[in-house]
């Protein structure tokens, strides 16, 4: 076995650890990046079966070391931004082993338990693979860079370049690349159309009106009509073709950002707001857009006519060619110094643009609220102060933007004087193969020869401004989505038996919400959840809906391990009511039929009859076909939650959810809910989140949740028996509702 | 309800690193093992600090240390600084990229650090009071207390991510 170890041993201690570690060395060490005092420093905890080391700079001689016998427990206090490992020894006192930030809290948490449970039952093999479990998760590096993963066997973002970036779009672009090469074709055809008339031009001033033929002046100037006919016609089909190309490579995009954002993991959207979603898929994905456009369309047809041009301009004369080339360098620094002040300044107004958007996509659907606290004025307020800094970003942006193209059109009429006075020189001192057709050809030629120059010196911005898009982009399509490992592995039905085995989980790694969860549940039981606000219930039903994946641990269910089972097929098997159903955008019966697609008429009748729905759909004038708002709007709450259960009901689930679903409601719709409830869950697994114990009155099985941790587990006589938490809930609930009882009471009377 | 407290009322002594024992003068009771907490950690300091019992109840709130003893706020100022470690970032030393995972090299308070950024957008939280918050990739904090007066190379490192 090699070494398990979450870093590299600190160098200061090594000359301690040698020492202490002659033959036998450690199970498993926990390198810390804090001194035990504060500040950042190198600091370390070895474990071996017996002994504990620990080594830091406060200790005598750097080293601490103590028994696993002497140690009644150990912990690991977290704090704010950083954590301590203490151990409690059998006499009472309390020693700091280590402190880290929460880089290393996972290995030293795992260290505690580790050591807690060899103090209780003695030093076993199995223990060991706990531990190695989470180094493992923690051991995800890059093997190329050392780059710590998301997970293991990720693909590291370090390692592959830019060019990867451009791989990745390409690939939207790849099924229409008949259509892009007809199109640069086309381009090719147009910019040598483009290239005739200052020839045509040049031969006439020096040819044509010399000779004063009037027929030769009509044939010239007809040839001139074919070409710019020719040359418009097909520059617009090829506009056509190219626009449509770009849309639909472009939907491919915002098509591919959606599905993947449907995807992702709950984890992505605690941290990412919903605003700057939307913006990635609509607002980023047309800068895109514009930029494949600029380069399919435009970049081509640049690029032949500065090439075509050059070489029509070192053809007719190389001295003029090299005096008009001086500007270039110039033009081209300032195209690069451009490129580099407003890079960062996209960014920033993409980010003040996004604080807008999530704050419409807060207020605008919750207009109700802001209403009902009047908070109408601060709310502008704080919209005017978003679009201020917007402007303030943009403001410089514009600046920056507004100067720089047109330095760079000053300095390329520059260009054309330059043309005009060496060439009016040549001209004027009578050197050979000079004529004023020549110059008059080679001014309108140079003139389109700066187009392109500052095009691409321009391509910089866009250029710009897209990388910052593109990033945002990638965000979500190189995200990792949801770990589907067990894809394909159906089971004829789920029974419904769910086990938690020491179920740990944290959502960052600042505070534990659960830990070591210990529970089995069997097919058909009904199970209330009971605990306050915050005690980590609904955490629980996250994790068995497989909303959150990074737990340590493991949940079983039907003694399968949760993460190797199909996960579609399994959330297919949840029936899910919450607090708060969502109504999506459509008809009650759309809403009912939501997770059944194909479903028959008379299956949703009897879903929603089922869910004691019926009665009041049939009575709305448009009946299924009402139309149901944002969120809802039209129907009450306890109607809302009525048509959530006929959709749990479509699934025909093996598992049901509640999560406090009639916490919302008045006690008369509670009881037709309840009702409701009670015909669904026959033979199915039920768990019940519940605040108002009396609805958990069919339960058969009471879990108490306190802190992230299962205080009391048992049937309610159980419970009742026990005199513990649950006891005193049911009191404190009891003696409310006697008082309501009386006070009821006394107002009738 | 909660009890407020407003200074002179308590006597704060030393209990061991983040936790403080708590006397109320004019009485014998001492509560023994109390976590001070702050309630605005990150734009209050050390104002509204509450008093946690080793059952995580909170039994009082002081407004603001300030207003205590000077020997009790030296013991529970002390027990926050222990508690709370957020590390104010003086100088950006180093930011070196690659494909939009940052490593940050800073020097804090704290002493020099490297960290990793994944992702700045969500990472690095301008405020509008110039004050900078940042979370690395392992979930630390750090602050930068004015971003406006950092040194001139470390403006320039940054503020690109603003």
């Amino acid at each position: 076995m090699c070494e398990l170890i979450n870093g590299i041993f600190p160098e200061k201690f090594r000359e301690e650890y040698d020492r202490v570690f002659k033959a036998e060395k450690p199970l498993f060490t926990v390198v810390g990046d804090l001194a035990i005092k504060g500040g950042y420093s190198d600091s370390a905890v070895c474990v071996t079966k017996e002994k504990i080391y620990a080594f830091d700079e406060s200790f005598t001689e750097h080293v601490f070391s103590i028994g696993i016998k002497d140690i009644k427990k150990t912990k690991v206090k977290r704090m704010y931004g950083n954590a301590i490992f203490f151990a409690e020894t059998v006499d009472g006192k309390k020693i700091r082993l280590m402190r880290f930030t929460f880089a290393s809290a996972n290995v030293a948490d795992a260290a505690s338990d580790f050591i807690n449970a060899v103090v209780e039952e003695g030093y076993s093999d199995e223990l060991i693979y706990a531990v190695e479990n989470t180094y493992e998760k923690q051991r995800s590096f890059c093997p190329k860079c050392g780059r710590k993963l998301q997970s293991p066997n990720a693909e590291c973002l370090n390692c592959k370049g830019k060019g990867k970036m451009f791989t990745k779009f390409a690939k939207y672009a790849l099924p229409y690349k008949t259509k892009l090469i007809i199109c640069m074709l086309l381009s090719v055809f147009t910019t040598g159309m483009a290239l005739i008339p200052p020839y045509i031009t040049g031969y006439m001033v020096d040819k044509v009106l010399p000779s004063g033929q009037s027929s030769m002046l009509i044939r010239m100037i007809l040839v001139l009509l074919g070409v710019y006919i020719l040359q418009y016609t097909v520059s617009a089909y090829r506009a056509y073709l190219l626009r449509l190309t770009g849309d639909k490579i472009v939907l491919g995009l915002k098509k591919d950002i959606y599905e993947k954002a449907q995807y992702l993991p709950m984890s992505f959207y605690d941290k990412t707001s919903t605003g700057s979603v939307i913006n990635r898929v609509n607002s980023d994905t047309a800068v895109i857009q514009n930029f494949v456009m600029k380069l399919t369309q435009e970049a081509v047809v640049q690029l032949f006519t500065l090439v075509g041009i050059l070489v029509i301009m070192i053809c007719l004369n190389w001295k003029l060619t090299l005096f008009s080339l001086v500007p270039i360098p110039l033009v081209v620094m300032i195209g690069r110094l451009f490129g580099k002040k407003i890079g960062p300044r996209y960014m920033r107004i993409w980010r003040r643009s996004t604080a807008i958007s999530t704050l419409l996509a807060d207020t605008v659907p919750g207009i109700r609220v802001v209403k009902a606290f009047t908070n109408e004025k601060s709310v502008v307020k704080k919209f005017d102060a978003y679009c201020d800094a917007w402007l303030e970003e943009d403001t410089s942006v514009a600046k920056i933007s507004g100067i720089f193209p047109q330095l760079m059109t000053f300095l390329v009429t520059c260009g054309t004087l330059i043309i005009w006075f060496s060439g009016g020189s040549f001209i004027i001192s009578g050197a050979d193969g000079f004529s004023v057709g020549l110059l008059v050809s080679f001014v309108s030629y140079a003139s389109m020869f700066y187009t392109p120059i500052n095009f691409f010196a321009n391509l910089n911005d866009v250029y710009q401004n897209t990388l910052a898009s593109a990033e945002k982009i990638l965000d979500i399509l190189d995200a990792e989505p949801e770990h589907d490992f067990g894809k394909n592995t159906n089971t004829e039905r789920i029974e419904g038996k769910i086990e938690f085995r020491n179920v740990n989980f944290s959502f960052d790694r600042s505070k534990k919400v659960l830990s070591n969860i210990n529970l089995t549940i069997e097919p058909g039981d009904i199970v209330g959840i009971v605990g306050t606000t915050g005690s980590g219930k609904s955490t629980l039903i996250n994790l068995i809906m497989r909303y959150y994946d990074d737990y340590e641990g493991e949940i079983l269910i039907d003694g399968k391990n949760l993460r190797e089972i199909d996960m579609s097929y399994y959330r297919s098997q949840i029936g899910f009511v919450q607090q708060e159903p969502m109504m999506f955008k459509d008809t009650v019966f759309n809403n009912i039929a939501y997770g059944t697609p194909n479903a028959h008429v008379e299956q949703v009748l009897r879903a929603a009859d089922v869910a004691n729905a019926h009665g009041f759909i049939s009575r709305l004038p448009d009946s299924y076909d009402t139309m149901l708002g944002e969120r809802g709007i039209g129907v009450s709450g306890g109607e809302k939650q009525r048509i959530s259960i006929a959709r749990a009901v479509m699934k025909n689930p093996s598992i049901l959810i509640f999560d406090e679903a009639t916490a919302a409601v008045d006690s008369e719709t509670e009881h037709l809910i309840q009702e409701a409830i009670e015909r669904l869950i026959r033979g199915r697994t039920t768990l019940m989140i519940a605040h108002r114990l009396s609805t958990l009155r069919n339960a058969n099985k009471i879990v108490v949740v306190d802190k992230g941790e299962i205080i009391e587990c048992g049937t309610p006589q159980e419970l009742m028996a026990l005199k513990g938490k649950y006891y005193k809930l049911i009191q404190i609930q009891s003696m409310g509702e006697k008082l309501q009882a009386k006070k009821k009471e006394e107002n009738f009377e | 309800m909660i009890n407020y407290i407003d200074g002179s009322e308590i006597k704060i002594t030393e209990n061991d690193g983040i936790f403080v024992d708590v006397q109320f003068y004019g009485s014998d009771e001492k509560l023994i093992g109390l976590e001070p907490h702050r309630l605005f950690p990150r734009s209050g300091g050390n104002k509204y600090v509450a008093l946690l019992n080793s059952e995580g109840e909170q039994l009082a709130i002081i407004r603001d240390t300030a207003n205590l003893m000077p020997e009790s706020r030296k013991v529970i100022e002390s027990a926050l600084e222990e508690y709370y470690m957020i590390p104010r970032i003086t100088r950006f030393i180093e930011m070196t990229e690659k494909f939009k995972i940052w490593m940050w090299t800073a020097e804090t308070d704290h002493g020099v650090i490297k960290f990793e950024i994944r992702n700045h957008m969500t990472a690095v939280k301008p405020l509008y009071d110039g004050r900078v918050l940042i979370i690395d990739a392992n979930d630390n904090r750090y602050e930068i207390p004015d971003y406006r007066k950092l040194d001139k190379r470390s403006r320039k490192m940054l503020e690109p991510k603003l």
